[in-house]
């Protein structure tokens, strides 16, 4: 059997040669490009609209998006800018794998696997070509793909949920699909589906892969009323001018930047095993207007148990970048192709096939926005903004629901805040940070009513967020408790390494979490809560990391400080220790005011010091 | 019968339709004047009494009826300059409305900011008291919190309170005793809004978001509406005021204000109205109403007659309306959206021109290129201008700004320039219609396109054939549509009652009593709109779900107050039917929830007969107006008619032009437009 090498994939540059020849007038290409991104959209809808389970049908975990033939992608829509841009090195595996002439007009594909393109085993990605008449030699031949890539609740393996951090090896973490045909030329592949349904403890699973093929299928025959409407040579022509539209933008704002070679390292607390200080290294060339992305250097322990595979690190890198980037430059293989991507394999960026993933898709895979951020904050100071997060894995509470007699598993899917930096010119603000602004979280009122539990707290907690010239959001307090005896399951990060300041901001509060929290017998978790015990009546208590500060403190409008202690955001102590700010009057009586003599004083002073 | 009149105060222009004692429809418009939006409709009832040769109170006196859509809330929202509103919470969930579930509009860039506070976190009390899912009190309520709270929010300012508490919906005691707490701490405060009242159902992200704004409004509004009616008794009507709500139906004033959220989009949803009437009178199940205005496209599907309501997602300026709305939908593209080349590719909107400078051939000081400016390039619209002739349109600027903006940085002539925007913002508006319908598995092949607003009918022909949608229908009313859709609009009353059970556990004595309650609400409500009981159509519906789930569906309960044991398990199956049919599946072995009961009331309004003034032309000929080149990819010589003498059946061959008094209908070549004895143009290939 072939080994495919992914890293040398992602990096080929396929083309057209004779799409290339002709010169396509800017309307047609725009047109083409609006029409991709509204199926987009359909498909990406009709997921919504026809699976069954929550997680399908009511969050915005579904990533849909347009390749051509040489599985480049083309065009993308609402989702999560680090999923949807991780979901087309699976396609292009499978190309290369397969071969072309496996693609077959009616064919549908699925994939999942981390070590072939893919995140982590809980993202399933469908595709399916799509066929048009060559006017060239009168006969049809593929020249789009269709894709869609959803989460889902379960994978197979040890452990139901997708998550199982302590798994030796990515076989104990799930089943994985490298890629296979569930429909052949329009008829349905029953050994393969029912394979992929057997392999899966949720009953629902099949049926919301049938919305994903059905959300592919769509794409296919809204792509081929394009192609008929345009012609094939236009639309292939249209996908050319859209990204070389996009690099030439691309390698415009890279031109702008000052060459040099930009260095930074990032750390991750521990793994789920406890250890220490996960290291990873970015060396960012930017020569002209090429650039290039080094990750040599980064951690290379073999015993760790975190590891991002290539294809998600490829994601959270082009994320972070398009991020820093003009947001009206379209979403496509221009990122891609203006980028050199260096990661090391045997990297925890780049593990040797069958490592874990489940814990390292976000640590370290999340925390690489982060390290490319802090490399680039002094040259492009307003656009360093790591789109990441600190979450180890979501909280997983256990026990047995005396409302039904049943067992519950609450992943603690609800709202909180934290971990969202400051950009120049913008306190931080809303709950996590841009990148996750398709997200949709469950609230009290709705988990309440499905789980024991009673949800005390989330408040913004005052003083949590990074100072800074632009204030890092402020992280929640955070209070669950259990009205039954229960168990909680869970890994936690950013304790030690919170979220970075930028540009002399300061950075984030550190996480905290304490189970039975105010108890007798609090757990203060250090790393990982495996499955330790709660009864009823205690509480879990996260006090979740704030945002880093961008800029000096000392430079924030001492009436900014004012507003922000007004609101609470900031104490008056916080002020005078964070901001250098001082204010007379009450907080109470609304008297307060900036004594301006007394922080211009202490302004002075805490400069000189620092000098 | 009197005089009837429907006003819409749109950004511009204030139109009017009235209907005559003798069943005539008259269409006119006047200057908006937003500072006072009552000014503007006093001047346009005076423009109409001055046509028919009537005194001003004379007319007023004659008038039965006045229905408003109104943009007072919209405006509000627009510059967020809403009443000084304070927040009384539940304590741990203080920051709830800043936190927006996660949800952020631009994913892609980190320094768009977050939306206007309505109220400021210093604004949101916290206050001690815990219901839980089931109405239990965890925590009492802590009153002195509450006074202290209210002390808090007079010491800032704020005219305003909105109270959300969690799971008030389920037991509002907390939330009505601290109504009275506020009133003795603060009894001139403009307005209460209890989160229960407003949206009785959760989640709380949704309720706090919905209260807010909904108190943010409440004050300008009551105050624009008792404005509007002082000067309309002065001015000698006696007869009822009603107002256009985004639910599809009006209702008299003083329910209106105690529900101000509901007249957002209340222009918008006049127009869909009007679209909705015009065309069951043609025979038409299913359709898109499109609106091109100067700024927006607003489109809504119609299906069996009905315009789909949202009950979840709606958005509006950034905050989330848990109501159920006709979900009119918008997107930046009117004639005013302004054409740019970025790096070599040509963009159109969402930026706009607006009236205000306006597009370059308005001659307002406007300098870029828009959609106007190209329709004129190409010869749709008349140099002679619109809007009754007021306003002549100046080609040359118009080709001066396309050829600087666009045809010298792509290198193209002004033509091709012209064209290139006109298939972008066709495009753009045909993707937005694309979305919506996917949002309701709808295939645009199987419906016609009903266009309408001043733009409506210069590029519906573009529009339709982007879908594949076969049968355009252009209302002679099309520019003041919405002034029309108001004023045929039914009352709709729409209350909602929360009880959370499992449907196995429901106890059908409290459904009785829920259901009495309702009948009783609405039977109120109805009560001063004077109609006879066979006038009044009552729905009521069982609110459900499955258990999980964010949203409820509204399932019918047809055996009204004899509804008993026996029809639990209808109930279920109807609701896991309604579930297949809705959102393509359904769980037959899962225990439905039930959230609630809604009671949906409907008084139909009479009808004019028809919705335009026909004219007696039956030979086009006798008022053509002479030829025009216009460009549909290539020049072709059209005809221009005068379509306000055109009489009911005459049939206009395209390439051609007809010109109303205040638009144009495009019959581009190979399409063929008939006029109905309703006064609308259906053009087909």
């Amino acid at each position: 059997m072939t080994s495919v090498d992914i890293a040398r994939l992602a990096a080929s540059r396929g083309r057209l040669a004779a799409a290339t020849a002709a010169r396509l007038d800017p309307v047609t290409a725009e047109v083409v490009r609006n029409g991709m991104e509204t199926i987009c959209f359909e498909m990406a809808v009709y997921v919504s609209r026809t699976a069954t389970t929550p997680i399908l049908n009511q969050s915005n975990e579904r990533n849909a998006t347009i390749l051509d033939a040489q599985g480049r992608l083309a065009a993308l829509s609402v989702g999560i800018p680090q999923f949807m841009l991780t979901s087309t090195l699976p396609v292009r595996f499978a190309l290369e794998f397969l071969g072309v002439e496996e693609f077959r007009e009616g064919d549908v594909f699925v994939a999942n696997d981390p070590y072939h393109g893919g995140g982590h085993l809980p993202d399933y990605n469908v595709f399916a070509p799509v066929f048009a008449d060559d006017p060239a030699t009168g006969t049809r031949r593929m020249v789009l793909i269709a894709s869609i890539q959803c989460h889902h609740g379960d994978t197979g393996g040890a452990v139901p949920g997708g998550y199982n951090v302590t798994a030796a090896d990515i076989w104990g973490e799930g089943v994985r699909w490298p890629v296979v045909k569930v429909i052949d030329q329009g008829r349905e592949r029953r050994d393969v589906l029912y394979a992929l349904q057997v392999n899966n403890r949720i009953p629902d699973y099949i049926g919301d892969l049938r919305a994903q093929i059905g959300a592919a299928q769509l794409g296919v025959s809204r792509l081929q009323e394009i192609l008929l409407r345009q012609g094939t040579e236009r639309v292939e022509q249209a996908v050319d001018a859209m990204i070389d539209y996009a690099a030439k933008r691309f390698r415009e704002e890279v031109a702008s930047w000052p060459d040099g070679v930009y260095e930074a390292d990032a750390y991750v607390d521990h793994d789920p095993l406890g250890n220490p200080d996960v290291h990873l290294h970015v060396a960012i060339t930017v020569s002209g207007s090429d650039i290039s992305i080094d990750f040599t250097g980064s951690d290379t322990r073999p015993e760790l148990q975190a590891w991002s595979t290539f294809g998600n690190t490829r994601g959270y890198t082009i994320g972070q970048l398009a991020s820093m980037m003009d947001p009206e430059i379209p979403k496509n293989e221009g990122f891609f192709e203006s980028i050199e991507l260096v990661v090391p394999p045997g990297c925890v960026l780049n593990p040797a096939p069958g490592k874990p993933v489940s814990a390292g898709t976000h640590h370290p895979g999340a925390d690489v926005g982060e390290v490319i951020a802090l490399a680039m904050q002094h040259v492009l100071p307003d656009k360093a903004v790591p789109q990441t997060y600190k979450t180890g894995i979501p909280t997983v509470i256990r026990g047995i629901d005396p409302r039904t007699g049943q067992a519950f598993v609450d992943h603690s899917a609800e709202v909180y805040a934290g971990w969202c930096n400051a950009a120049k010119g913008i306190d931080a603000w809303g709950a996590l940070s841009t990148s996750f602004g398709n997200l949709w979280k469950a609230t009290a009122e709705i988990n309440e009513s499905l789980f024991p539990h009673v949800q005390w707290s989330r408040d913004y907690r005052t003083d949590s967020g990074g100072a800074g010239q632009w204030r890092g959001i402020c992280g929640s307090h955070y209070e669950k408790e259990v009205r039954v005896d229960s168990t909680v399951y869970t890994y936690v990060v950013g304790m030690k390494y919170p979220m970075v300041g930028i540009c002399g901001g300061k950075n984030g509060s550190p996480n905290e979490m304490i189970l039975r929290y105010g108890s007798a017998d609090p757990v203060r978790v250090e790393h990982t809560a495996n499955n330790v015990p709660m009864r009823a009546g205690d509480r879990v208590m996260y006090d979740y990391g704030g945002g880093g500060g961008w800029g000096d403190p000392l430079d924030r409008d001492p009436q900014a400080v004012l507003d922000d202690v007004l609101d609470e955001y900031v104490s008056v102590a916080g002020a005078e220790r964070d901001y250098a700010v001082v204010l007379t009057g009450s907080l109470s009586d609304l008297t307060l005011a900036v004594d301006a003599a007394a922080t211009d004083r202490l302004r002075a002073e805490r400069s000189k010091v620092r000098r | 019968m009197g005089y009837r009149v429907g006003v819409d105060v749109g950004g511009t222009f204030t139109d009017l339709i009235c209907v005559t004692p003798d069943g005539d429809v008259v269409l006119d418009k006047t200057p908006s004047t937003l500072d006072d939006q009552s000014t503007g409709v006093m001047q346009g009832l005076a423009q109409l009494a001055e046509r028919f040769g009537m005194a001003v109170p004379d007319f007023c006196a004659d008038l039965e009826i006045v229905v408003h859509g109104t943009t007072t809330g919209d405006n509000t929202m627009i510059e967020m300059n809403g009443a000084a509103t304070g927040l009384l919470v539940t304590e741990g969930h203080r920051d709830e409305i800043e936190m927006r579930r996660c949800h952020k509009e631009q994913i892609w860039d980190p320094s768009a900011p977050g939306p206007a506070p309505i109220a400021r976190r210093r604004a949101r009390i916290a206050i001690p008291e815990r219901l839980d899912f089931q109405g239990e009190v965890l925590l009492p309520l802590d009153e002195d919190a509450v006074r202290a709270g209210v002390r808090r929010l007079r010491q800032l300012g704020v005219r305003s309170i909105a109270v959300m508490y969690l799971f008030s919906f389920v037991n509002p005691e907390h939330e009505l005793r601290t109504r009275d707490i506020v009133l003795e701490e603060f009894p001139d405060v403009d307005h209460i809004t209890l989160s229960h009242e407003v949206m009785p159902r959760g989640p709380e992200f949704e309720r706090v978001s919905t209260t807010l704004v909904n108190a943010y409004l409440a004050p300008k509004l009551a105050r624009y509406i008792g404005n509007l009616q002082g000067k309309l008794r002065t001015g000698g009507f006696a007869g009822p005021l009603l107002i256009m709500q985004s639910t599809g139906g009006v209702m008299p004033p003083d329910y209106v204000a105690r529900r101000a959220v509901s007249v957002l989009a209340s222009g918008p949803t006049g127009g869909v109205m009007g679209a909705t009437v015009t065309a069951r009178h043609a025979g038409i199940d299913d359709f898109v109403a499109v609106d091109m205005g100067g700024t927006s496209y607003d489109l809504c599907l119609v299906r069996g007659g009905r315009p789909e309501i949202k009950t979840d997602w709606n958005w509006r300026y950034r905050y989330y309306i848990g109501m159920p709305m006709v979900d009119v939908q918008s997107v930046g593209a009117g004639g005013g959206s302004i054409a740019r080349v970025r790096q070599g590719a040509l963009l159109v909107g969402p930026e706009s021109a607006g009236s205000t400078p306006g597009p370059a051939c308005y001659g307002r000081g406007g300098t870029l290129p828009t959609v106007t400016d190209a329709d004129l390039v190409l010869g749709y619209l008349p140099e002679a201008g619109f809007a009754g002739g007021r306003m002549r349109l100046d080609i040359d600027a118009a080709r001066d700004a396309i050829r600087r903006e666009v045809a010298e940085p792509l290198g193209i002539d002004v033509v091709d320039a012209a064209w290139g925007i006109e298939r972008i913002v066709n495009a753009n508006m045909a993707n937005a219609t694309r979305k919506v319908l996917a949002g309701y598995g709808a295939d645009p092949r199987t419906l016609s396109l009903i266009a309408y607003g001043g733009n409506g009918p210069v590029h519906a022909w573009a529009i339709a054939p982007e879908l594949d949608i076969e049968r355009i229908v252009v209302p002679k009313a099309a520019p003041a549509f919405s002034a029309l859709g108001v004023l045929v609009a039914d009352y709709v009353v729409d209350v909602v009652r929360s009880y959370v059970t499992p449907l196995s556990q429901l106890d059908v004595a409290r459904l009785h009593a829920l259901l009495a309650d309702l009948l009783d609400e609405g039977r109120k409500e109805l009560e001063p709109a004077g109609l006879s009981e066979s006038d009044v159509e009552i729905g009521l519906y069982v609110q459900m779900c499955y258990p999980g789930q964010n949203f409820d569906m509204s399932v019918p309960i047809p055996e009204g107050t004899d509804f008993d044991e026996t029809h639990l398990l209808d109930l279920a199956e109807r609701f896991h039917d309604q579930h297949l049919a809705e959102r393509g599946f359904c769980f037959r072995s899962q225990q439905p929830l039930v959230r609630g009961a809604r009671l949906a009331a409907r008084g139909h309004t009479p009808k004019p007969e028809k919705f335009a003034a026909l004219g007696t032309v039956v030979d086009p000929a006798e008022v053509r107006r002479g030829v025009r080149r216009a460009y549909f990819g290539a020049w072709h010589d059209c005809e221009v008619y005068d379509g306000s003498q055109l009489a009911a059946g005459v049939s206009i061959a395209g390439p051609a032009l007809v010109e109303e008094p205040f638009t144009v209908i495009v019959i581009p070549p190979g399409m063929t437009a008939e006029l109905d004895a309703l006064g609308n143009y259906t053009m087909t290939a």
